[in-house]
């Protein structure tokens, strides 16, 4: 075997491996030692990161990637259990993932160093990185399904993770549920694609199709990426996933397990490619996320809640991205954003643990005695609205540019860039309201920043943050011929925007020296701050139908049918019904009756006469 | 020994009517083995069987008010207020504080729906009809713009390739001998 592809292959292998050794030692009936998190599962990441880095390099260097399969299942040739692909996209997402989780089991260290079960925390958290690394590694739908309800499980079982809370169990729910519904789209391709295709293989599955009509399992799939990407419509998971702690909503719903859908829709493109409707739809639903989203994170005063919906926009405008066939900016930008979103939610973590559990941002304010952490945040939001030659330019700048010289739906350009000035709006807020002005938290509240624990994640995510973008565009040539001459105003709408935004934040934070009321009561601020009253609506009424309908069909209506509607009280209604008709009929008329029989009769006579 | 070969253990055991050792020692009873005065039973048609079934269900005569007879099976269950457990108070020091409840109180027929995890009656900030006009008119307006931007798409002006001189007026078989018509070419 060609000493590349081995090295490639075995230094893959060993990561995963790495990766699930220590969650092997945990089914040692012995006690485990107090500090397994940090000596196993953070080294484990470590190391498997560090191991990463050399399949990288490899694939830098000759373009090298490679394709294996383990495990056979049976003797059903098209069908395999597990089987490897690592092309460009999960040579270069497996380092940056690994990167992320070991900077927040870093700072999980610290934010959880209370809690007796930290173990088992980390231990969750492996568990979610290692179905993640097995979807982003599927070469087949039924490693990809394994992988996308792994981390779908975790993300129930990480979140309702203070579960004495009900509110942290009816969010777990939540994320579970909406899960579920977008899962119906996953299994319908994947059964749709065995039927007509006989395979699950993606090389098969890209071959075969060009004779098939693909309309219906992409609108599967394209279900199955709204449900776990949290596009509109199946989006409140997301920021109600925000009970749960920090890092979870740092790992899981910032970088990695929320672009899974996404993933999934670049990995299966080229079936899009050709098909006209996935791509409107795709795009059409992207742009509606991004607004909606932006504009719900306007006037939230969770800082938790704010970074949250920033994330779902950027996975709407993922959305726009692969709407406007260009698979590799969408995942530049998953790779970009996943520095920059975790550092903001660090940021957040630390923050909240020295305010003492303060979430609210109107209670912050002056963190002069946190400089690192509030840098960061300033360089997390810049990065985030694509400030020139920070991470977030090189992806968001190349998607605007994309959109503005494509042939595309124009209310889809407009919305995203309306999202585009919201988000400098939101972005400016939180650092407006977290990190400036005069101090709003308690006196005695025990900010710093001493243990190395915090600082050293978020410093390597902030270097990550500024240099990831300018690596990985240098580093990678676009498959897809990126439009290089466009007017000065098309080529500049993106900062323009972008300014626009932060100058109409700017002019509005001017105002906040005057009180004008104490809540807003305008009508626009309630939809924003009710999250467009889709919660609101969709849980009060769906739940309430399906459970009174559920409850009065098993309790009341089967036995009022079967024992009552189609037994005695049916019979005798149906009766009454046609003694009634035949008694309206029967006038007892005779003579009227008598005359029409004889007419009749007399009638039908002289026609067989004739 | 002799006492279990005679059942006197199992007789004791299964008596349903007089609560046995367990409920003196636990307090916590089945549901099953009730006796007949606790379950559940008819429309109460005469104040003394109002009465009655205001004491069962451990609520005021005052209080309690059964479905109606509507020949839909509630019999004398009481009917109580439509209202989930998210509008009790959070910070009262409630027995079963996860499920806001104190011991004893007469469960809603619908329990299970108004649960903390589940459907939310609590007021809302806007009322009902406001939030549905404006979600439902926004998400119209938005397919509507959606649908006119499919009618009218933006794209960049493109215009077909040109070529300089004569634009390849031999190549694209042009006849060698007529005088071809200078062409018009257009700048963007």
């Amino acid at each position: 075997m060609h000493l590349t592809t081995l090295i490639l292959s075995s230094s893959l292998i060993l990561v995963i491996a790495i990766l699930i050794y220590p969650l092997l030692t945990t089914l040692n009936p012995n006690p485990q030692d107090q500090k397994w998190a940090i000596t196993h599962v953070k080294t484990s990441v470590k190391a498997a990161f560090l191991m990463s880095l050399l399949p990288l390099m490899i694939f830098l260097d000759q373009g090298a990637e490679t394709m294996f399969t383990n495990w056979h299942w049976m003797n059903t040739a098209p069908f395999d259990m597990m089987s490897f692909k690592f092309d460009h996209y999960s040579i270069i997402f497996t380092p940056i993932a690994l990167y992320v989780t070991w900077s927040i089991l870093e700072f999980a260290s610290w934010y959880m160093h209370s809690d007796p079960l930290m173990n088992r925390f980390f231990k969750y958290l492996l568990l979610f990185l290692v179905a993640m690394i097995l979807l982003v590694t599927a070469n087949n739908m039924f490693q990809l399904f394994i992988g996308w309800e792994g981390v779908g499980i975790m993300s129930f079982l990480l979140i309702g993770w203070w579960y004495g809370r009900a509110d942290a169990n009816t969010a777990a729910l939540q994320a579970v549920l909406y899960n579920r519904v977008g899962d119906i789209g996953l299994i319908m391709a994947m059964a749709w694609l065995a039927m007509n295709l006989n395979s699950w293989e993606i090389q098969q599955i890209f071959f075969l199709s060009k004779n098939f009509d693909m309309t219906l399992p992409l609108i599967g799939l394209i279900l199955a990426a709204t449900g776990k990407s949290a596009q509109f419509g199946l989006h409140p998971w997301l920021p109600s996933a925000m009970e749960g702690p920090t890092p979870v909503s740092a790992l899981l719903h910032s970088s990695t397990m929320v672009v899974a859908g996404i993933f999934l829709l670049i990995r299966l493109h080229p079936l899009m490619e050709n098909n006209n409707t996935a791509l409107t739809t795709c795009l059409c639903l992207g742009a509606l996320t991004t607004l909606f989203t932006a504009a719900c994170a306007l006037t939230q005063n969770d800082i938790k809640k704010i970074v949250a919906f920033s994330t779902s926009s950027q996975l709407g405008l993922m959305m726009v991205t692969i709407g406007l066939n260009q698979p590799q900016l969408a995942f530049l930008h998953i790779c970009t954003h996943a520095f920059f979103k975790a550092m903001l939610f660090l940021c957040s973590g630390s923050i909240i643990h020295s305010l003492n559990d303060e979430q609210d941002i109107r209670k912050m304010g002056g963190l002069n005695l946190m400089p690192m952490t509030s840098t960061c945040l300033t360089i997390g939001s810049l990065a985030l609205t694509g400030t020139p030659f920070l991470a977030g330019f090189f992806s968001k700048d190349a998607i605007i540019e994309a959109l503005n010289t494509s042939h595309l739906n124009a209310w889809a350009l407009i919305l995203t860039l309306i999202a585009t000035s919201f988000t400098a709006v939101y972005s400016f807020r939180v650092v407006y309201f977290v990190t400036m002005g005069t101090p709003r938290f308690l006196p005695l509240s025990p900010i710093n920043e001493n243990n190395p624990s915090v600082i050293n994640p978020i410093k390597r995510l902030a270097w990550g943050s500024i240099i990831a973008g300018l690596i990985i565009t240098s580093n990678f040539l676009p498959s897809k011929t990126p439009i290089m001459s466009m007017p000065l105003t098309l080529k500049l709408a993106a900062l323009l925007v972008t300014i626009i935004g932060l100058l109409t934040a700017l002019e509005l934070t001017a105002m906040t020296n005057k009180q004008f009321k104490i809540t807003p009561t305008i009508p626009p601020h309630h939809f924003s701050n009710m999250l467009g009253y889709f919660p609101a609506i969709i849980h009060r009424l769906t739940p309430k139908l399906n459970l009174s309908l559920g409850q009065s069909i098993a309790t009341q209506l089967i036995d009022q049918t079967w024992f009552e509607a189609t037994g005695p009280k049916g019979v005798s209604s149906l009766q009454v019904k046609m003694a009634k008709t035949v008694s309206d009929a029967q006038q007892g008329m005779i003579k009227t009756y008598l005359t029409i029989f004889l007419l009749t009769t007399t009638i039908a006579i002289l026609l067989t006469m004739i | 020994m002799a006492a279990l070969r005679k059942g006197l253990l199992t007789r004791a055991l299964s008596r349903g009517i007089k609560p046995g050792i367990c409920t003196n020692i636990i307090g916590a009873r089945a549901a099953s083995g009730a006796p007949q005065g606790m379950l559940p039973g008819p429309y109460p048609k005469t104040p003394e069987e109002r009465a009655a079934a205001a004491k069962k269900y451990n609520m005021t005569l005052e209080d309690y008010r059964p479905h109606p007879d509507d020949g839909c099976g509630y019999g004398d269950y009481p009917m109580l207020p439509d209202k989930s457990q998210h509008e009790r108070d959070p910070w009262y020091q409630w027995d079963h504080p996860d499920l806001r409840r104190n011991w004893g109180e007469p469960i809603h027929w619908d329990f299970d729906m108004y649960i903390r995890n589940r459907v939310d009656t609590s007021p809302s900030p806007v009322d009902w009809r406001t939030m549905c006009k404006h979600l439902f008119g926004f998400f119209g307006f938005m397919m509507l713009m959606f649908g006119l931007g499919e009618m009218y798409p933006s794209y960049q002006p493109v215009a077909p390739k040109q070529y300089p001189y004569n634009d390849l007026y031999l190549e694209r078989g042009g006849d060698p001998d007529k005088e071809p018509e200078p062409p018009k070419h257009y700048e963007i």
